[in-house]
């Protein structure tokens, strides 16, 4: 972990204080890197968040780093099944903020691509890997899997060797090894 | 050579003519894929200079090249893209497995990835390392010379029924019948 300079650390700070002003209810964590972690309770609120985070003048978290999720099955962040993980990030005061937000199995996200247009592919990542649903995407298919993939492959009940044959990608002939030099 | 054709002493030197000059002008297509492919790039920089065996004409269209180098993880979904580059290649062929990836899989013995390219196409020589140094690839290519020269047998490539290809490839067990019905033809045949 790089260290960071007095100057970003003040900022981070001040941003956390700003955080803490606005959100009082809201549970906030400092990460290894003292960046802040703003776990939001419902969808309305992410999007209200994002609004706030995005205009506020002492934030101005104008760049979305990225969008993922991960599998809470073992409950060590809540009961709800999956978290969502946005990564923000300011340009202006060169801070990262982090947006946490649990999701049971059969709730929906809104689609954040009417902010950043970024938001499409990293959504549908994380509808490919965890099958979690945007509301109102625009393009919502699998992009890393096959699109006859079945299942949602990061999730931790699938088996992480189960391998899916597809008639088209199946191999028609198979290859005995060569032989070793001087040995055929 | 008699008029008939029959055999004299001249078809045996061209043999060993046209043979010396395949394996001291492999022309390679490279199918980088990861870390393995800036090795590979190296190999044939001015530092290692693949050239001076005369491999150094990167061709990359199939259907110019002679020698497949496989330099990287190859997905399930990207294993039909490779199988349809080796069958566009023209005969002869040679297909050098870099790395232990395309070898093997790799540490990659997970739900999307090959494991190994012999799962798909036959393999003269395989490539320790992850990535190999430079060496090793010219070592191979040395190798595969040797194999060039002396004519020995290709590896044979055999068909398979859907459900032995299903059970060789390490998938997931009996789960969808009908996708190994062999009453229904594969494509490309």
């Amino acid at each position: 972990m790089s260290k960071l300079t007095p100057k970003i650390l003040a900022e981070q700070a001040r941003i956390h204080g700003l955080l803490v002003e606005i959100y009082p209810g809201n549970r906030i964590d400092l990460d290894a890197n003292a960046e802040a972690v703003l776990w939001v309770n419902s969808q309305k609120e992410l999007v209200s968040a994002i609004k706030t985070l995005r205009t506020e003048t002492g934030l101005q978290m104008d760049r979305l780093s990225d969008i993922t999720a991960y599998d809470n099955i073992d409950g060590n962040d809540g009961p709800k099944r999956f978290i969502m993980v946005y990564q923000l990030y300011s340009m202006r005061f060169n801070v990262r903020v982090r947006l946490k937000l649990g999701l049971a199995e059969n709730e929906s996200v809104p689609t954040l691509t009417s902010f950043w247009r970024a938001a499409n592919w990293l959504e549908r990542e994380v509808y490919d890997m965890f099958g979690v649903k945007f509301e109102d995407h625009p393009d919502l298919r699998r992009i890393q899997m096959d699109e006859r993939f079945v299942g949602h492959p990061l999730r931790k009940e699938y088996d992480i060797k189960d391998r899916q044959p597809f008639p088209d990608s199946l191999p028609v002939r198979i290859a005995t090894r060569a032989p070793a030099i001087g040995q055929e | 050579m008699s008029k008939d054709g029959s055999a004299g002493f001249i078809p045996t030197t061209l043999e060993y003519a046209v043979k010396w000059a395949q394996k001291n002008s492999l022309w390679p297509f490279t199918f980088g894929t990861s870390c393995c492919g800036i090795e590979l790039m190296s190999t044939l920089s001015g530092t290692y200079d693949l050239a001076r065996f005369g491999a150094e004409v990167v061709r990359f269209s199939p259907r110019q090249a002679d020698m497949l180098i496989v330099a990287g993880t190859i997905t399930t979904k990207m294993s039909p893209v490779l199988r349809q580059v080796y069958d566009q290649m023209l005969e002869p062929k040679w297909v050098v497995a870099m790395g232990a990836c395309s070898s093997s899989g790799g540490i990659f013995d997970t739900y999307s990835v090959l494991q190994g390219i012999d799962e798909i196409m036959p393999v003269d020589i395989y490539v320790p390392g992850c990535p190999p140094i430079p060496e090793g690839l010219i070592h191979a290519i040395l190798k595969l010379q040797d194999v060039v020269q002396s004519g020995s047998d290709r590896p044979k490539m055999h068909r398979l029924t859907r459900a032995e290809a299903n059970d060789a490839m390490s998938f997931r067990k009996g789960t969808d019948e009908s996708l190994f019905d062999d009453s229904k033809p594969l494509r490309g045949q």
